[in-house]
């Protein structure tokens, strides 16, 4: 039996303001475990709203989400910060790293916030993120000295610090030139692959999108392809 | 290092924004630094005017009270088979002053309260010297008791107060009856009361206390000195004077000596209201002062803290990205609120202390006050860092939770 990293079930959303329209429509999807899934479609198709819901950041929704087997549909907001600090990383278009601290504490900080690792571990673990992303000797500056490349780079390290069942990734190689892109590309495929972590994305970048496991197409708010 | 991440990211906001913190610190030094000076201002000067008044008051005076006729005669003839009427009472004079005043006052010391008795005679008087004469008041007093009780001596201005048990005749005169008797220690003076016939006395010492009413009525001479003024024998004594331990319980000590005695037992609150009044219009002002000051440094931490939120709404929102729970950022920006506070609290204590010390040695030099009455007195320290702590929490408390409520959806996708 193939396992489920996340399962949404008849997700419905609406936009109220100003007047009521329905930005998702029905809809049900499955990511598996280790999967490497980019969502596709045009602006304003709704594909970065379906993913602040599945992020379960978005809490105004009808319908269910499961997260690990585990219904996040109706939790308290501790209780999904809780789940979003274990279980899910974040990388966005935008690094945004907290510009006070240096990069390894920016790193750090969802790692300490956590808690189930000592300083001395996170800090380790911190720098080895840093590494596998070739910023390591960037760690002890402040984050908004860095190039925008390495900023990302180091967002995506601080993405996987707690070394999270599902990444998401909201156009997380929209600011990056082919280089970079293709080096966190190749991260993500190792990460999916090795480490049995899902990856879920929403891009524009076809050529991303094309190499990853499965393509969602989405348009009007509706799943038009699963891709399997 | 054992630091909680709430901590460490609160600790790292403040440092990346020194001057602000700095002036939102500077705000709650302000009003602590205050709270602290005014308040050792107003304790110092009620204390001053409290030993002030404690310098001619007793804490509780006993003196017999000329009394309206009552029927408690009829009563003892009459028993109660009869109502008794008594049509137009007048007021029975007390001339022999406290019957048996020694027995009284052995009565007294053996209340536990009490922490010492004086006797006194109380005369008026006519002070003659040349032609000019005078009114006022010859106190007759045991000297050495009169000085423990209510430090004579640091009003003297000229001779030995102690002269008094030695010369005969001696008489200490406020310094305005000297003024105006143009009299030196070593003059004679004429006193001359109501009921006895007219003396000549030596003045052996001349006092000045800052209330001009007494100066230049007041003289103290030898208790048997004075009753002899009067024409009265050894046992004649007008007022028993007592002080206790602590003159705050006064007035229940007041009651029970009355009941004790019988006398009429009046304490110093009763004989100085105006200064109660006083006490309590200053707290007043005191307190309304301290309050401003501490909403307005309250409100300097709220400002602060509410552009440091607008300013890092999408930090706020990343941090919730990655699972920091609303409790946590609460905690993150009530705890920037606490540490402004305790910085400028500890600042403000020793500011606040600095500058009583400062003010204390103000000279003024009106009559026997010298320097700024301030007091030192730790519990003041003690509040302003509770009020001061009080107030950075209230002030950072919505900001906080503001800052908990962020939707990082909305900051995210902007």
């Amino acid at each position: 039996m193939e396992s489920i990293a996340l399962k949404a079930t008849g997700i419905n959303k609406y936009f109220h303001d100003p007047v009521t329209i329905p930005v998702l429509k029905n809809i049900t999807l499955d990511v598996r475990k280790g999967e490497f899934v980019s969502i596709v479609g045009k602006s304003g198709c709704g594909k970065s709203t379906l993913l602040y819901v599945l992020s379960t950041m978005d809490t105004d929704y009808e319908g269910t989400l499961d997260i690990n087997g585990v219904q996040a549909t109706g939790k308290s907001l501790n209780a999904l910060a809780r789940i979003r600090n274990e279980s899910i990383g974040f990388v966005f278009q935008f690094h945004y790293l907290l510009p006070d601290f240096t990069c390894l504490k920016n790193v750090m900080i969802p790692g300490l916030r956590l808690g189930k690792y000592s300083y001395k571990e996170v800090e380790a673990r911190a720098y080895e993120k840093l590494k596998m992303f070739g910023v390591e000797d960037q760690a002890l500056k402040r984050a908004d000295k860095l190039s925008g490349g390495q900023q990302q780079r180091v967002a995506i390290a601080r993405a996987l610090i707690n070394e999270p069942a599902i990444i998401m990734g909201d156009e997380p190689t929209g600011n990056l030139d082919s280089k970079n892109t293709g080096i966190v590309f190749d991260l993500f495929q190792k990460l999916a692959k090795d480490f049995g972590q899902t990856i879920i994305t929403v891009t524009h970048d076809e050529d991303f999108a094309r190499r990853s496991d499965r393509i969602i197409e989405m348009a009007d708010g509706e799943i038009k392809s699963h891709g399997k | 290092m054992k630091i909680n991440v709430n901590t460490e990211i609160a600790l790292t906001y403040l440092s990346a924004r020194k001057k602000q913190t700095a002036i939102a610190a500077a705000g709650v030094m302000f009003g602590i630094s205050m709270f602290i000076f005014m308040q050792s201002l107003m304790k110092g000067t009620n204390d001053y005017f409290e030993k002030m008044s404690f310098n001619s008051t007793p804490h509780i005076r006993l003196y017999s009270e000329n009394k309206v006729a009552d029927t408690h005669m009829l009563n003892s003839y009459l028993k109660d088979s009869s109502v008794k009427i008594l049509t137009n009472p007048k007021q029975l004079i007390q001339t022999l002053g406290i019957n048996n005043p020694y027995g009284i006052i052995k009565e007294i010391i053996k209340y536990p309260r009490v922490a010492n008795v004086t006797p006194q005679v109380t005369a008026n008087v006519i002070y003659t010297s040349g032609s000019v004469q005078i009114d006022g008041n010859v106190a007759g007093v045991n000297i050495d008791q009169e000085d423990k009780m209510f430090d004579v001596q640091s009003n003297m201005i000229a001779g030995d107060l102690h002269d008094l048990n030695r010369v005969n005749n001696g008489l200490l005169i406020g310094k305005g009856v000297a003024d105006k008797l143009s009299l030196h220690v070593g003059d004679n003076i004429t006193v001359t009361s109501g009921t006895g016939s007219p003396t000549i006395m030596r003045v052996i010492g001349i006092f000045a206390t800052t209330i001009k009413q007494i100066d230049e009525t007041k003289s103290y001479a030898n208790i048997v000195q004075a009753q002899n003024l009067l024409g009265k024998d050894r046992s004649y004594v007008t007022d028993i004077k007592i002080n206790i331990d602590d003159y705050n319980n006064a007035p229940a000590v007041a009651r029970d000596l009355e009941t004790i005695t019988g006398y009429k037992a009046e304490d110093w609150v009763q004989a100085n209201e105006q200064l109660k009044a006083a006490f309590k219009i200053r707290a007043v002002i005191l307190n309304s002062v301290i309050g401003v000051l501490l909403l307005v440094a309250g409100f300097g931490i709220y400002n602060i803290l509410n552009m440091t939120i607008y300013e890092k709404i999408k930090e706020i929102a990343i941090l919730k990205a990655q699972g920091f729970s609303g409790p946590a950022v609460t905690s993150i920006f009530l705890q920037q609120a606490i540490y402004i506070g305790v910085l400028g609290g500890i600042i403000g204590v020793i500011v606040g202390f600095l500058i009583t010390l400062m003010v204390s040695r103000i000279y003024i030099g009106a009559g026997s006050l010298k320097y700024l009455p301030m007091s030192f007195y730790t519990p003041h320290y003690v509040e302003a860092i509770i009020f001061g702590i009080l107030t950075t929490v209230a002030a950072g408390f919505f900001p906080a939770r503001k800052a908990s409520k962020v939707d990082p959806v909305t900051i995210i996708r902007g």
